[in-house]
């Protein structure tokens, strides 16, 4: 091998790869390739240490979110000399004849005459509430005297989790006297929005979520799944198809955000027609119009995740059906979508995930109210899961930071079990072909 | 009639009409001599339709029409002549009048909308009614044709079929008329904005501040350049230096070095980064990261940083388009072959060299296109701005200093209250066209550059 | 196995087995390779050449669930030892792949490349001169030298393959390994390649893996012979086609099976 080059450029002496440069430098490279390697890792750790990050700030910040402080509070209902029949207690109207009784006053009256006038109130707003559905619950109260464990206010139960300095001696005393006690705020799942992050809970928008993911997915799968049908078993090659491809594909990367302007400008929007006024088409901040929206937006992402699904049924299986004579239409409607249909219902529930995690459109037409009530139905006002942890985020008292990610856990338990599904899904089903 | 009421009416018309026209083609099969040329189930099928559909279509485009209808009986009525003359007033009062109206329990604020409410119910009543009528006698006159023809030689299985392929062929046209009403509606608006305001201030402006707009000349205070370097400045530079080396190293270490067990376990947990929903981010970076932004930015000797930094907002926002960035490139690499990888070993290359200096050239393009996509997802993205950043719109290089984006003034202005016709409200869809217009372009060429790189490895 | 040369050998396997997993692709394969010979492996697809071929560089490692047993030497040190750096192995003895496999990137920098990563050039004008000399040595020299700047993968077929062939010589090896170089060019391009196989042979220590017996025939000056992982028979080619002395290299020989 050291034999010299008979060509025109100048020879090389042989590598000599035991010199002492050479070795350096070899070492130099595995040094090199020690960091490249520990970039990697590096990365993928820090990625992973910031959802673990993310995870934790919110379950240390939200655990206590699920529980709620109450305070013994002795009524003397006879005292209170309300002027109410029990019989009526048990009607329809016994909320309205409770607050013309004046129940709210009569209990921070009671608290005030057990405990004294103290700098921070010590009854959350929602306490007489729970009075009242006590006496709904048991008419005869009315001639008792009773102690009701009611939800503390906002100022003491923080005081008492060392988050409020000003509260937290009476919150301390009150709690040595045994007159507090934390427990399961269960309100937290059966109330909606209020003013007082004691009271608060995630019924309301939990509800709206559900109607418009309703109605999400009854526009978005049938119109998703049928045009992955057209597209991939019948459209002709021809320019309308590719605009019709080419308008899915822009529109699964189109912001959100402008799914949003287009839901007020189109749906809530009016304008003239023929000199006649039409709009707005859908009512305002309901669940109608957000699911129809949010349709909008994850139909590509069905469409997309369905013609796969349907480009994965083999061919041999419909040339069989063809070749017993089966209808085109027959062919796919009873072979391939059938076979199809994991595939799709995985990317339907991805789909689905997305939309309910999503806020930004929704803000555009108007589901940001505050929404005391549930909504009734789909043209009712309403607000969904992410506006309301949007809206609470804007509150800074500590008792609203709890309650935020509190729903936030919530939410991400919810999209973390749709996703899993969407994962068993796929492995269960995955090509059987 | 309560619309839910209707449908399953019409519903339930349908399946009756289903169960006759099949019942009638047995008939004929087992009767005649003659042989049926569709299916019993067919003949139902196509009776079915004939019930459904027309009613249905009739239902869309009354529920569409009826609101305007009864808004003009509502307005010919003696005490609407008192009705503000202002459109967004007027609007709210009839709105108001028929919440009365449709709600027993609730109350009126306003007594004129108390008095419109009995007209405002009397004419929703009426129109409820005439629909609802009209929809049940079309469903009835539809299922009847329809059973009047079958015979043995009706091609209902076809008929069907036909009208199968109709409703397929709409569902997939429904994608383009979103995107013709997305365009449509963003161009219209923004062009009613332009008439008031010169498009040559909205883009090349440098001033910002919609709170405070002159009648005289809106265009002073609408110079949208200060968002599109916000948006700039915070979803294409920040978001991306967090974004492309965590992202590209991850995808290089899980598909180069990882073992199998440590990347079918990593891989979807940095998906799951992906799927975490954008409103907890923003809530997180408003929360934790922005006042530790905020802190390190006093220690480093700016006392008055902002809480409301760019880089707080770009930072997460950075973080959330890792696995984006992560998959487009272990895509790419994936793609590039084997030979490639082997041919740089052959030849002593260490690993990271063949990774750094083979795969990674080329795998190149595909990597740059899935960086143009995530740029496009994060200048797109809305919720952690609208949390994290500021709304002052500066024009700053200093990413502890707060910077604005097009997004967060799209819901800034759109969720303050202001009227619709004001430029204020406009703006937001020149912004939301202009935003619109920019994704779309950055869509195009990714594609465009993913197909050619696909192209050349097959 | 004989041993003509009183040099010691550049390399040898000694007791070799190969297994992925639990299916064993090599067994137990012992044979030594010389400078300035062409040693061709022949034998039926699947029969376990190529694998034993990427024994000897280390390529299995690529591999993760290879496993080697026996014991490879080059220059008398074990090539699997811990001691072994397989950088410096590779690089003495390079590798041309079936396929062939340029970098998508320009002429030069495919010649380049090993050169630049394993430092071999002091200077830019040492380095053009590395790039020159081993172009020249893959007689592609005069047909790419006005053009060194277009990719590679622009190249026909056979040129890749040279250029595959200048990029492994940049490197300065001593033994190259060839995994059937010429199964995908055609008969010209084959040629070519052969001829340029003759030629190399005076400098290097040249192991070709192939399935074309007449190219066995015409390149390589010992032949060894492999069936379902095993080596049948090894010796000088013209032995090995004039007088095998196993019947199955008889039989694979004159075309019973194949």
């Amino acid at each position: 091998m050291n034999k010299p080059a008979p060509e025109a450029a100048p020879a090389r002496a042989p590598t000599d790869w035991k010199t002492e440069a050479m070795q350096k430098r070899i070492r130099r490279r595995y040094a090199r390739e020690r960091r490249f390697k520990l970039f990697g890792m590096l990365a993928v750790i820090l990625s992973a240490a910031f959802l673990a990050f993310l995870l934790f700030t919110m379950v240390t910040n939200g655990w206590r979110g699920f529980t709620r402080t109450e305070i013994a509070l002795p009524l003397d209902f006879p005292a209170m000399a309300m002027k109410i029949d029990p019989a009526q207690l048990s009607t329809p109207g016994a909320n309205l004849a409770l607050a013309g009784a004046e129940l709210e006053d009569k209990v921070s009256n009671a608290a005030l005459a057990a405990y004294g006038a103290q700098s921070v109130p010590l009854l959350s707003d929602a306490a007489w509430l729970k009075v009242r559905e006590a006496l709904k619950a048991d008419p005869s109260l009315l001639h008792q005297k009773k102690l009701l464990w009611v939800p503390a206010s906002t100022q003491v139960e923080q005081g008492l989790r060392g988050n409020d300095a000003a509260a937290a001696p009476l919150a301390k005393k009150l709690y040595d006297a045994g007159k507090l006690h934390t427990g399961f705020n269960a309100g937290f799942f059966s109330e909606s929005d209020s003013t007082d992050p004691v009271a608060v809970g995630i019924w309301g928008a939990f509800k709206g979520s559900l109607l418009t993911m309703a109605v999400t997915f009854l526009i978005a799968f049938p119109i998703g799944v049928l045009s992955a049908i057209y597209l991939e078993e019948y459209a002709p090659k021809n320019r309308w198809t590719d605009l019709i491809e080419v308008s899915i594909n822009n529109l699964a990367a189109v912001p959100s955000i402008i799914f949003g302007l287009l839901g007020l400008a189109v749906f809530l929007g009016s304008w003239s027609l023929f000199g006649m006024r039409v709009g707005p088409l859908l009512p305002r901040s309901a669940a109608l119009v957000g699911g129809v929206t949010l349709a909008l937006m994850i139909m590509p992402v069905i469409v997309i995740a369905s013609r796969n699904a349907i480009k994965g049924v083999p061919p041999s299986i419909r040339d069989a059906a063809l070749g017993i004579g089966a209808s085109r239409i027959q062919v796919v409607f009873h072979h391939v979508l059938p076979l199809a249909m994991p595939g799709i219902l995985t990317g339907t529930i991805i789909g689905m995930a997305r939309a309910l995690g999503e806020t930004a459109p929704l803000l555009l037409i108007g589901m940001r109210a505050f929404i005391v009530t549930p909504p009734g139905g789909f043209t009712d006002p309403a607000t969904v899961l992410p506006v309301q942890i949007f809206l609470w985020s804007d509150e800074v008292s500590r008792g609203f930071v709890e309650k935020t990610s509190a729903a936030i856990l919530v939410l991400l338990v919810f999209l973390l079990a749709m996703n899993g599904l969407a994962i068993y899904l796929r492995n269960k089903f995955e090509t059987r072909w | 009639m309560n619309p839910l009421a209707l449908l399953f009416l019409i519903a339930g018309l349908g399946l009756i009409g289903w169960l006759t026209g099949r019942a009638r083609a047995q008939r004929i099969d087992r009767g005649g001599a003659k042989r049926l040329h569709s299916l019993p189930s067919q003949h139902g099928w196509y009776v079915a339709t004939w019930a459904v559909l027309p009613a249905l279509l009739f239902v869309a485009v009354w529920a569409s029409l009826s609101p305007s209808l009864v808004r003009d009986a509502v307005l010919e009525h003696p005490a609407a002549k008192q009705l503000p003359q202002f459109e967004f007033e007027r609007d709210a009062l009839l709105a108001e009048a028929k919440r009365v109206a449709e709600d027993p329990d609730a109350k009126a604020f306003d007594p004129l909308a108390a008095e419109l409410a009995p007209a405002t119910r009397a004419a929703e009543n009426r129109y409820n009614w005439m629909g609802s009528a009209v929809a049940i006698l079309l469903a009835f006159a539809g299922g009847l044709f329809a059973w009047s023809r079958i015979r043995a030689q009706l091609k209902a299985r076809s008929q069907v079929e036909r009208i199968v392929m109709l409703l397929l062929l709409v569902a997939s046209l429904i994608a383009i008329l979103t995107t013709l009403g997305i365009f449509l509606s963003l161009l219209w608006e923004s062009l009613r904005f332009f008439e008031q305001v010169p498009i040559t201030d909205f883009l090349f402006g440098t001033h910002w501040s919609p709170q405070v707009i002159e009648a005289s000349n809106p265009g002073k205070s609408l110079g949208a350049v200060p968002l599109f370097w916000g948006t700039f400045f915070i979803g294409a530079v920040i978001a991306m230096l967090v974004a492309i080396p965590f992202g590209l190293m991850s995808a290089i270490y899980l598909t180069q070095y990882a073992a199998p067990r440590v990347r079918a376990w990593m891989k979807p947990t940095l998906e799951m980064l992906a799927g975490v929903p954008t409103v907890v981010y923003g809530y997180f970076a408003a929360l934790t990261v922005a006042p530790a932004v905020r802190d390190l930015a006093v220690h480093l000797g700016m006392p008055f940083a902002s809480s409301e930094s760019a880089l707080a907002a770009g930072l997460v926002m950075g973080v959330m388009i890792i696995p984006f960035v992560s998959s487009m490139a272990d895509d790419s690499i994936a793609a590039v072959p084997t030979a490639m990888r082997d041919g740089s070993l052959a030849m002593g290359a260490t690993h990271s060299e063949t990774i750094s200096r083979v795969l990674l050239p080329a795998a190149l393009p595909g990597v740059v296109a899935g960086v143009l996509l995530a740029v496009s997802r994060a200048i797109g993205e809305t919720m952690i701005v609208v949390m994290a950043a500021s709304g002052a719109a500066n024009i700053t290089l200093n990413p502890f200093e707060s910077a604005t984006t097009v997004t967060k003034q799209i819901v800034d202005l759109l969720t303050g209250e202001a009227e619709f016709d004001s430029p204020k409200t406009l703006a937001a869809f020149a912004l939301g066209l202009t935003l619109f217009v920019i994704t779309l372009l950055l869509n195009i060429v990714a594609l465009r550059v993913v197909k050619k790189y696909r192209e050349a490895y097959e | 196995m004989t041993d003509a040369h009183p040099a010691p050998h550049k390399m040898s396997a000694r007791g070799v087995s190969v297994s992925y997993g639990d299916k064993q692709a090599i067994r137990d394969v012992s044979i030594d390779v010389d400078m300035d010979h062409v040693t061709a492996f022949i034998g039926p697809s699947g029969c376990g050449k190529s694998t034993f071929l990427r024994t000897l560089n280390r390529m299995n490692d690529t591999i993760p669930s290879a496993r080697v047993t026996g014991e490879i030497t080059l220059d008398g040190e074990d090539i699997y030892s811990s001691d072994m750096d397989v950088v410096q192995l590779r690089a003495r003895v390079g590798m041309v792949f079936q396929k062939p496999n340029p970098f998508p990137k320009s002429i030069y920098e495919n010649v380049a490349y090993g050169p630049r990563i394993h430092g071999l050039a002091a200077s830019k004008g040492a380095l053009d001169g590395i790039v020159e000399q081993s172009l020249r040595r893959a007689g592609l020299w005069d047909e790419v030298k006005d053009r060194l700047n277009d990719s590679g993968t622009a190249l026909s077929g056979g040129q890749q393959q040279r250029l595959c062939i200048a990029r492994a010589i940049a490197v300065d090896p001593e033994v190259i390994l060839m995994d059937e170089p010429c199964s995908a060019l055609d008969p010209i391009a084959t040629a070519k390649i052969e001829e340029l196989i003759h030629e190399l042979k005076g400098r290097y220590a040249i192991v070709i893996v192939t399935h074309n017996m007449q190219q066995a025939a015409r390149v390589s000056q010992k032949t060894a012979f492999f069936h379902l992982g095993q080596l049948v028979e090894y010796g000088d080619t013209d032995n090995i086609f004039t007088a095998p002395r196993q019947e199955r290299t008889k039989d694979y020989i004159t075309g019973r099976y194949g």
